[in-house]
């Protein structure tokens, strides 16, 4: 338990900076956001009433005071209004989160099929040419620009041979069928890059786990190498694998960015591109938040399973 | 006289055989020697290329307008008749320029506030990789967009946006280097002599910490060139009339059933261009610390 809240304590400094860089790089942004209000209703706003919407916004307050008013807001749900949506910024951003996560979980999955295998035959056969080919692919992988991946596929499969649709999403819950071809492609393009990095990770976790003296006694014991690997290296080989597969959430909501820009998928990542492009900064800011502290949770619950799985980890 | 000559001579060939004895170590590692021929190839087109080409990059051709691969246009024109190539050409200049400047400020940033971090320690180190780790807690591209919506649009902020992103791995890994070396006698050496921080520092710290900086810097290039034409095709990197591989293939992919190659060619000449620094970043890993191939 100790473990547990020693974890949770630790990411909270985490939480705490990474709010405090959105929250300055969001003030650094062009356009002082009275303006922008101001703007919206008249061009020529007096003097006095922006020091009177600057008083009413809080924005003549020294700025640790707005940091912590902005995060008490946050904390109840109130991201502020979206002036490109004319809609709360909870109700623009929330309906976009399921797309995102949809196709982010498909490549994910796909991912590991791929590249836990992959990796574990060629730690098997390090520097054999098997090994090779799963380095090369994995950098070709790391290399592959998700609109690249994605304007093949897309033209290949969607406008070539007609198999899925080129662009557009539909959800889950209206028709799981359509949603699964809709998504499909998106999917691929990301597991790309999902598997270069996955692959490596693997291939040297098995390396090394494979060098442990208990995996000489299995095949000492006369187990056959399929069973060495399988049943005893995978348990712990897959450890640092877990980790990696928290730290990908990240790339994936990169990936996001691109791969829905290159699909129409309206998840998080296009909001994010829009906003930006419409210069609707609550939005940015709130797709922002969102991505990073859902990086910083994921790692969070990778370390607490780490934990969890393996004791050894649990002292420091 | 003859003799000042004849040094000099000797010189030429003592630097002329370390080169070739470079190359040929470089060359043995296959993954260095693909890197390393697909990065000189792509320095040579953008260097040489645009001065051999029958057509400029703004030479515009009403009469062909989106016209597929022929001998006039290897890789057909775009929407306006101009020649793909010429352009792939140009592009490649401004996008490997970007690269490049984007990790040498990245590391001119990174690598300084690394070594005086790793060597202070204490305190400041303790705050400094705090604040390293919640920058690294964002996801790159996602914090490059921010930084890129901060500062404009255009070139110069792209780079500028990339090089922040970057430096934050430049400061980590040249601050794990200093920790290891910092207590190595010849370091305590330079200290006890009296040596001045900056002197032990550059001097004595980061000529032995440089091995995973090159290696770094070679994959960070790669990463800038992929970032760069991300911004880009998402419309925040660069702004016509100027135009990288990543705004080409932005426009592009408007075309992609009419004249596939308008986006398909500059995003594989991306792809080439990041395989072949990622290559090279990886076959000088191997090369400067043999034993991490077998690690893995």
């Amino acid at each position: 338990m100790l473990f547990i809240l020693k974890r949770v304590l630790a990411a909270i400094p985490v939480i705490i900076m990474t709010s405090v860089i959105i929250f300055l790089l969001m003030r650094l942004l062009p356009g002082d956001p009275i303006m922008m209000i101001a703007g919206e209703a008249q061009s020529d706003t007096s003097p006095e009433v922006i020091a009177q919407l600057r008083q009413q916004y809080g924005l003549d307050r020294p700025l640790y005071v707005q940091y912590v008013a902005w995060v008490e807001r946050a904390l109840s749900g109130d991201f502020g209004y979206s002036v490109y949506n004319r809609q709360p910024v909870l109700d623009v951003v929330l309906p976009r989160i399921l797309p995102t996560l949809q196709i982010g979980l498909m490549a994910w999955v796909l991912a590991v099929l791929i590249s836990v295998p992959l990796g574990a035959y060629s730690a098997v056969r390090l520097n054999s040419w098997t090994d090779w080919v799963g380095t090369v692919f994995s950098m070709i992988g790391a290399a592959m620009p998700y609109f690249l991946a994605g304007g093949l596929l897309i033209y290949l499969v969607a406008l070539r041979w007609g198999l899925l649709p080129a662009s557009g999403y539909v959800s889950p819950f209206t028709d799981p069928l359509e949603s699964l071809r809709t998504t499909i492609l998106p999917a691929l393009t990301l597991t790309f890059a999902l598997t270069a990095v996955l692959t490596r990770q693997s291939r040297s976790s098995f390396a090394e786990v494979l060098n442990y003296p208990y995996i000489r006694t299995a095949r000492a014991k006369g187990l056959s190498e399929r069973g060495v690997v399988v049943k005893h290296a995978f348990r712990n080989a897959m450890l640092p694998i877990a980790t990696i597969l928290g730290l990908q959430l990240g790339t994936m909501f990169s990936g996001a960015v691109v791969t829905e820009t290159v699909f129409a998928i309206p998840g998080m990542g296009r909001l994010l591109v829009n906003a930006i492009l419409s210069r609707d900064y609550a939005v940015v800011q709130a797709v922002v938040l969102f991505i990073t502290m859902a990086v910083v949770f994921a790692n969070l619950l990778v370390d607490l399973a780490y934990g969890l799985l393996d004791p050894r980890t649990r002292q420091g | 006289m003859e003799e000042v000559s004849d040094m000099r001579a000797e010189d030429r060939r003592m630097r002329f055989d370390r080169v070739r004895h470079g190359l040929r170590v470089l060359f043995r590692n296959p993954l260095a020697a693909v890197g390393t021929i697909l990065v000189v190839t792509q320095v040579l087109i953008a260097l040489v290329a645009p001065m051999l080409l029958p057509h400029g990059p703004n030479d515009m051709d009403y009469t062909s307008v989106l016209s597929g691969p022929s001998f006039r246009h290897p890789f057909g024109t775009d929407e306006l008749g101009r020649d793909i190539l010429s352009r792939l050409v140009a592009g490649a200049q401004l996008s490997l320029s970007v690269g490049v400047a984007s990790v040498v400020l990245a590391a001119l940033v990174g690598v300084p506030l690394g070594l005086v971090a790793g060597y202070a320690g204490g305190i400041l180190d303790e705050v400094f990789m705090r604040i390293l780790d919640s920058i690294i807690a964002l996801p790159p591209l996602v914090l490059a967009l921010t930084i890129a919506a901060v500062l404009g649009t255009g070139l110069v902020n792209t780079t500028i946006a990339i090089a922040l992103v970057s430096a934050p791995a430049f400061a980590r890994l040249v601050r794990g280097q200093v920790l290891s070396l910092k207590h190595n006698d010849y370091v305590m050496a330079a200290y006890s002599m009296g040596a001045p921080v900056r002197v032990i520092l550059f001097r004595h710290i980061l000529p032995n910490a440089i091995n995973p900086v090159i290696v770094q810097a070679s994959l960070a290039i790669g990463f800038s060139v992929i970032t760069e034409s991300s911004l880009s095709f998402i419309g925040l990197g660069a702004q016509p009339p100027q135009s990288t591989w990543g705004s080409m293939v932005q426009v592009g992919f408007q075309y992609l059933e009419l004249q596939p190659s308008f986006a398909l060619a500059p995003a594989t000449a991306i792809f080439l261009a990041v395989l072949g620094f990622i290559m090279l970043g990886e076959g000088l890993r191997q090369i400067l610390d043999p034993m991490a191939r077998s690690r893995g």
